[in-house]
């Protein structure tokens, strides 16, 4: 009977390979998440001026989404939200999204993250050469 | 000698004393142990705390106490986007390949990174290639670690400029490589966790001190903003004898006309007298041409430079210039003469271009993107994109911390690291910014030059005034950039020692080899390595952190995406992981090339070129992979799938590996 059994049914993806491609896909996008707010919403509420040197990548984004100069800083117009004297694009784009991070991060550690057995993995050719 | 200089020594002193310690303690696992997964691994079983710290304190090398804070007292806030990508880093690091990376090496028995790329592959090519790269990039990285390690010594003691240097290296060297190679890698990780303990709650407690001594960051911002334009002109000589003048005028802008900058120039000609020129404009530039002798060098100091530039009849009423320092006052440095006013000639080469320095307004501390004296853009777009990129993706790639995520001993060791992990950084980057942003105010006139030394100088003038309890504390402070330049060097060490004695000659030369053979080998290539690395840093490079940044992201581009497609795509190949490992090599290498002679590394596109290193290395695995597929169906089945349990395991696992 098991000699019939074709190759492809005999095997099945292993679990942990399976969890870990999965939490390996949460964080990708979280990362993905996290670059793109922060570095944009610094670019565009925190920086004095946005680039004009030939070479930079501002133009280029530029062509794209139009010109950014309207985007350039007010030096004046800097505020401290909660008063905890952290420059407001700072606390937006920076503090506030990295505590949000570490909350996500939390719930990823104690919620999505599976304590798989990996002591399971071991014993093929464990510590055969040492 | 001061009593702070007297706490940090003491400090030093009982530090590497327990250092010595903790590698005598773990010597004696060694002899209970399996020598070589013990020596290279600690036998698998880090727990949480030592995971987690040996992973931060690894991940912060000298730079993070040393360059960092720096880079935050030039530039300000923009640093906080800067590091940015320390929110998720920890989740990024750990989490993508952590368990995978440690379950495969787990199944095939790796010991190294290189193992299990060659167990992942079944190729020799592979092993022996990202061990020579490992090799490569580690030497390079740990000559550079090295002369830092030997600099902070010759300024904690003190020690004269004749022998200082090589003093500090040996001391240095010496106690490194001792504890590395007798105490192996258990030895390296409880040092880490001391180190890491030690660098968090030093931060912990030096926030809340800098900042009530600054008046809040409210009002350090304000004070900031209220600065007027100003510009430094970095200008330090240092001549044959040693001595040395910074020569550093602070030229402030104080009327309603603002020039853009001043430049030196060299007139050309002999026999020259100093001029200076300006057209009476806003955003025009005060031009200075240096007087010259008779055989055409400058004669000019700094302080005929500010006597010229106060006494011109309108720029007098603009400008006022200033030095860092009382005027002339000369110190004693690692028994050198060092002028820390202006006295020193200002010494141009004719044939270079003039030395350009700009006025930068206060409140551009508070904003993007920060510009250098010159008027670069500090950290433009495509900057602020590739250290996102560059933190946490490049930081998956390294070796170093990938070794450490085959070390723990279950995945709850692993999810209890990511937590600890989370919230360290935490407590240690963003509150960094904090205190070197306030230092701005409490220590206004640190000069370019001395930058570097911003951690110590908050630790020795702010905190150390403070009582004796607090100058132990600074005392930390001062160790701190030496204990993180230790955990990077120990790790690196045994990254080496691992690829030759374990990736060459057991596995490729003589896998029979006896494991007292291998043992001996191994504290043979730990410390020789060590040695010819002291050897090469008694003449040591200059350009110290373009080393530690091109070392970082040739591991970054050599690695990260051969391991982790290797670990997560069944279509991987191994020549796809062979080109994306040569080709992210010499990506890197040779936009790096032109650092290496003295000029700028190749930014293209205004990209970090680590950036186009990963895109690269991506771009060939993938390509290839899918050229050379699809991968053998064994590798397939071994690594990716398991038997079902109603199914003769055992007679599965040998037709597959059939």
């Amino acid at each position: 009977m098991a000699d019939s059994t074709p190759q492809e049914d005999l095997w099945h993806d292993d679990p942990i390979y399976h969890n870990a491609l999965r939490e390996a896909k949460f964080i990708t996008f979280l990362w993905t998440c996290c670059f793109f707010y922060t570095v944009i919403y610094c670019y565009l509420y925190g920086y004095l001026t946005h680039e004009s040197l030939p070479s930079s990548t501002g133009p280029a984004v530029g062509q794209v989404v139009g010109l950014l100069e309207s985007f350039n800083r007010d030096p004046q117009s800097v505020s401290y939200p909660l008063g905890l004297g952290i420059p407001d694009w700072v606390f937006y784009g920076v503090v506030l999204p990295w505590g949000v991070c570490v909350v996500i991060s939390v719930w990823y550690c104690l919620v999505m993250f599976v304590e798989d057995d990996l002591s399971d993995s071991a014993g093929e050719t464990e510590e055969s050469t040492a | 000698m001061s009593e702070t200089s007297t706490a940090t020594i003491v400090t030093f002193l009982v530090y590497i004393a327990v250092v010595f310690v903790l590698a005598g303690l773990s010597h004696r696992l060694l002899t209970k142990k399996s020598f070589m997964s013990e020596y290279f691994l600690g036998s698998r079983g880090l727990g949480s705390w030592a995971l987690a710290f040996t992973f931060a304190a690894t991940s912060a090398s000298g730079g993070s106490f040393t360059g960092y804070p720096s880079l935050i007292y030039s530039y300000g806030w923009v640093l906080a986007l800067w590091i940015a990508s320390y929110m998720i880093m920890p989740i990024c690091t750990m989490g993508v390949m952590g368990k995978r990376l440690n379950q495969i090496a787990r199944k095939t028995g790796a010991i190294t990174v290189p193992d299990v790329l060659r167990d992942r592959f079944e190729s020799t090519a592979v092993g022996l290639v990202s061990a020579s790269t490992i090799i490569f990039f580690t030497v390079c990285n740990l000559v550079a670690q090295f002369k830092a390690g030997a600099l902070i010594i010759e300024e904690t003691f003190n020690l004269p400029a004749t022998w200082g240097y090589l003093g500090g290296l040996f001391v240095f060297a010496g106690t490194v490589i001792f504890y590395t190679a007798y105490g192996g890698f258990r030895a390296v990780v409880w040092t880490d966790v001391m180190q890491g303990v030690v660098m968090g709650l030093g931060v912990v407690i030096l926030v809340p001190l800098v900042l009530s001594q600054a008046g809040g960051l409210t009002a350090v911002n304000e004070s900031i903003c209220a600065q007027p334009p100003t510009l430094v002109t970095s200008m330090k000589q240092v001549y044959p004898d040693g001595n040395s003048t910074f020569n550093d005028l602070y030229v402030k802008a104080i009327g309603d006309l603002q020039p853009a900058g001043l430049t030196y120039h060299h007139p050309k000609q002999p026999n020259q007298s100093l001029k200076v020129r300006w057209s009476e404009q806003s955003d025009s530039f005060i031009e200075v041409t240096l007087a010259t002798n008779v055989s055409g060098r400058t004669t000019s100091t700094g302080n005929d430079v500010r006597a010229a530039l106060e006494e011109h009849p309108s720029l007098s009423q603009l400008v006022e210039v200033g030095i860092a320092f009382d005027n002339n006052e000369i110190v004693e440095e690692n028994g050198q003469h060092v002028s820390k006013g202006a006295t020193g000639v200002i010494e141009l080469d004719p044939d270079k271009k003039p030395a350009k320095f700009v006025f930068i307004r206060g409140d551009e501390a508070i904003f993007g993107p920060g510009r250098s004296s010159s008027g670069a853009p500090f950290h433009p777009l495509g900057m602020a994109i590739s250290f996102f990129f560059m933190w946490a993706i490049a930081g998956m790639g390294q070796p170093g911390t990938m070794v450490r995520l085959m070390a723990f001993k279950d995945s709850r060791t692993l999810k209890r690291a990511m937590l600890t992990v989370t919230v360290y950084y935490s407590l240690i980057y963003l509150p960094l910014v904090f205190i070197f942003v306030a230092a701005r105010t409490l220590l206004p006139y640190i000069p370019q030059e001395s930058s570097d030394k911003a951690m110590v100088l908050v630790a020795t003038r702010v905190v150390s005034e403070l009582g004796l309890g607090y100058q132990i504390l600074a005392a930390i402070f001062v160790a701190a950039p030496f204990a993180a330049v230790m955990s990077t060097v120990d790790s690196f060490l045994l990254m080496i020692s691992s690829s030759l004695v374990r990736d060459v000659y057991q596995r490729t030369i003589n896998p029979k080899v006896t494991e007292k053979v291998v043992k001996w080998a191994s504290y043979g290539t730990t410390a020789i390595v060590g040695a010819l690395v002291t050897i090469a840093a008694m003449r040591p490079p200059d350009f110290l952190q373009y080393i530690i940044v091109f070392t970082g992201g040739g591991f970054a581009a050599t690695f990260l995406f051969p391991t982790m497609l290797g670990i997560f795509w069944k279509g991987m190949t191994k020549q796809g992981a062979l080109c994306s490992m040569i080709g992210g090599f010499l990506i890197i290498v040779g936009l790096f090339v032109p650092s290496m002679f003295g000029g700028s590394r190749m930014n293209v596109c205004g990209f970090h070129p680590v950036l186009l290193g990963l895109f690269g290395s991506l771009f060939l695995a993938i390509t290839v992979s899918k050229l050379t597929g699809p991968a053998p169906e064994h590798l397939v089945r071994r690594y990716f799938d398991r038997p079902k349990k109603d199914y003769d395991i055992a007679k599965a696992n040998t037709e597959s590996l059939s």
